[in-house]
């Protein structure tokens, strides 16, 4: 553990750095050092863990885009090695940035410390949740829906004529990159190439691992609990329910309204975590609290939001908490691009070898072995 | 502080609303007021003022039939003294601008009104580049006898006006002109209603602060800008009005070594604070 951890707040109406919490408490810090350590951060990358020695102190400091202004730092004592805990530095640091967001008096500091309570990176499904939360990554990816195949510089100038403004190609593609939804490859000397791997699709699915379990453990609960959720998927009529294989343009899919709702929610950190702990079965706050490593209070807090989204349901009597829908994200092979290859190949759109390479990224991407 | 101010009305719209520091939230915090006004319609407050602490910041709010006033403040706040700002402005708009709103029509007056109870801190941004005399100056303001020995700022130093100006305190943030910090520059200068940019008066000097004056107009454009011909005791000085001239702001002329400027120097900055509050107005 590190010799101390600070939480530090740039307020930039009036009272300039903050610190608002420390560990230990008769922890002293000057002006200097916090404004150093607010520049490395400002040189350095988001998200990312940094380093950098000041005053004969190693001092490590993660920040996020997410919160703008805060920072977790430490102070290594001489014979920890970066290297080997830079990834639970980070981790900590970025729960405790979201526990702070969220209520920074519902949790201890020393607590979280000494638990080495971390929030690990985003999963998968959050990586895909975070192309509905930045605008011109979802319109980049319905473009590519069409096109499959596309010279970057050729995409740039369509996103520029949508946007009508200035945009950075890059910046809109980072979540369809990192999730591998999209690659980019140079073709040749010049051409720069966007491919489509994956297609993506956010629904709710109802519980089912959780309502199998809780049959387990009481029958008589898990009834009452398949009720609520059969009420909210498939009601009686004339009430149509949430049918997420109805097409985008039937005016009763609830696939655009809600997408943006669950790419939110995925993508927030804590509400992702309490989500998760729900899947397998039905808890308490107390066991929600256990498992997730989350103080009780904060729990309660990330519940309520929940159930006003209609993704968590609590039940009194039981002192339980379920699943009501279980919002998911997840990629599929986008066959429908294949005859796209064909026709663009055919019109001399793209070369033989850009098709090629795409064919082979798809093949990479979902073949299977035999 | 205050950060915000909101009115809303009997159907829950957003009659009025004013923030003084600038927020990434803003949509997510106006649907919880919304709604917030949403559930205090169901019960009665009976004219008192109550608040809840959401995240970082305490939200007061209190209601007078059909009206519900809210301020975003701090935790820190003295809680006595923000439900009596909250007391002043509710009957005051009571008192004037109720029916004014019942009827649809402009709150004319109704903003200056809301910045005399609300506005208790000014932020006031010292920019320059090194060694034109930034630390000087705010030690100057603050009626400081000066250091001996020349060190550098690093990133920002923050210090309060020890007087009151136009009833408000005055926060001056001094940024470090070294250019290793000039990434900070426009991050920093957020928020501030008045930016002051000093130069030492050479032509070499002012030529490169007109960077700074573009730098100020995109980032916070509503910001009072006024430029300092400091060292004006030196023979290279060019006059204030040359500067002033080359920077493209009113400029004044210093020597933030002499203590006789003090008094000058502040009478600056509250015309600098009242032409800000004027240009808003007439905005």
């Amino acid at each position: 553990m590190p010799k101390a951890t600070f939480v530090v707040h740039l307020d930039l109406s009036f009272q300039g750095f903050v610190v608002t919490q420390r560990h230990p408490s008769m922890l002293t810090l000057n002006e200097k050092v916090l404004n150093l350590i607010f520049l490395e951060s400002e040189k350095g990358k988001k998200d990312e863990l940094g380093y950098f020695e000041i005053e004969g102190m190693r001092i490590t400091y993660y920040s996020s885009e997410q919160y703008p202004g805060w920072m977790v730092c430490s102070i290594l004592s001489a014979d920890e090695d970066i290297d080997l805990i830079r990834s639970d530095l980070a981790g900590s640091g970025r729960l405790i940035l979201a526990l702070t967001t969220e209520d920074s008096k519902a949790f201890s500091l020393e607590e979280i410390l000494q638990s080495g309570s971390v929030l690990k990176d985003l999963t998968e499904e959050q990586q895909l949740a975070e192309i509905f939360l930045t605008p011109s990554s979802a319109l980049l990816l319905e473009r590519m829906q069409t096109e499959g195949v596309e010279k970057a510089a050729k995409l740039s100038l369509w996103l520029k004529g949508q946007i009508q403004d200035e945009v950075d190609l890059r910046e809109a593609m980072t979540p369809l990159m990192q999730s591998g939804v999209v690659m980019v490859e140079l073709l040749g000397k010049t051409s720069e190439m966007v491919f489509l791997i994956k297609d993506v699709m956010g629904y709710r699915e109802p519980p089912v691992d959780a309502i199998i379990n809780a049959k387990e453990k009481s029958p008589e609960f898990a009834k009452r609990y398949m009720g609520y959720v059969e009420e909210f998927f498939s009601p009686p009529p004339p009430r149509k329910g949430y049918n997420p294989t109805l097409l985008v343009d039937d005016p009763n899919s609830p696939i655009m309204d809600d997408r943006e709702k669950i790419s939110k929610i995925l993508a927030e950190k804590l509400q992702y975590r309490i989500l998760a702990s729900l899947r397998d079965m039905p808890l308490s706050i107390s066991d929600i609290s256990h498992k997730t490593a989350l103080p009780q209070t904060v729990v309660a807090k990330v519940l309520r939001t929940l159930e006003t989204e209609k993704v968590a349901i609590h039940f009194e009597e039981d002192d339980l908490w379920a699943l009501l829908t279980n919002p998911r994200i997840q990629s599929f092979m986008p066959e429908y691009i294949l005859p796209v290859i064909n026709k663009k190949l055919l019109s001399k759109e793209i070369t033989p070898e850009a098709a090629r390479r795409h064919l082979e990224l798809l093949m990479n991407a979902w073949g299977e072995v035999k | 502080m205050i950060r915000g101010v909101y009115v809303l009305g009997e159907q829950e719209n957003m009659i009025y609303s004013k923030e003084y520091a600038r927020s990434d939230t803003r949509a997510n915090l106006v649907e919880f007021l919304v709604n917030l006004t949403h559930y205090l319609n169901t019960v009665d407050l009976e004219e008192k003022t109550e608040f809840m602490n959401v995240a970082g910041s305490r939200i007061f709010y209190s209601q007078r039939e059909p009206f519900t006033f809210m301020f975003v403040a701090d935790k820190a706040d003295d809680v006595t003294q923000i439900e009596e700002k909250m007391g002043q402005l509710s009957d005051s708009f009571m008192r004037d601008y109720s029916n004014l709103a019942l009827a649809n029509q402009s709150l004319a007056g109704f903003d200056e009104k809301v910045d005399e109870i609300a506005v208790t801190m000014v932020k006031v941004a010292i920019l320059g580049f090194a060694g034109v005399g930034k630390t000087t100056t705010l030690h100057l303001l603050r009626g400081e006898t000066l250091p001996l020995i020349h060190d550098p700022t690093i990133g920002v130093s923050i210090k309060k006006l020890p007087e009151e100006v136009e009833n408000a305190n005055i926060v001056l943030w001094d940024l470090a002109g070294q250019s290793r910090f000039s990434i900070l520059w426009a991050k920093m200068i957020a928020n501030a209603q008045v930016v002051v940019i000093v130069t030492d008066s050479t032509l070499e000097n002012v030529l490169r602060s007109k960077k700074l004056v573009s730098l100020v107009k995109d980032e916070v454009p509503d910001a009072k800008v006024i430029g300092i011909a400091n060292k004006q005791d030196l023979p290279t000085a060019l006059t204030p009005e040359r500067v002033g001239q080359i920077l493209g702001v009113p400029t004044y002329e210093l020597v933030a070594i002499d203590i006789s400027y003090r008094d000058r120097l502040i009478q600056i900055i509250r015309r600098a604070i009242l032409e800000g509050k004027a240009e808003a107005k007439s905005a």
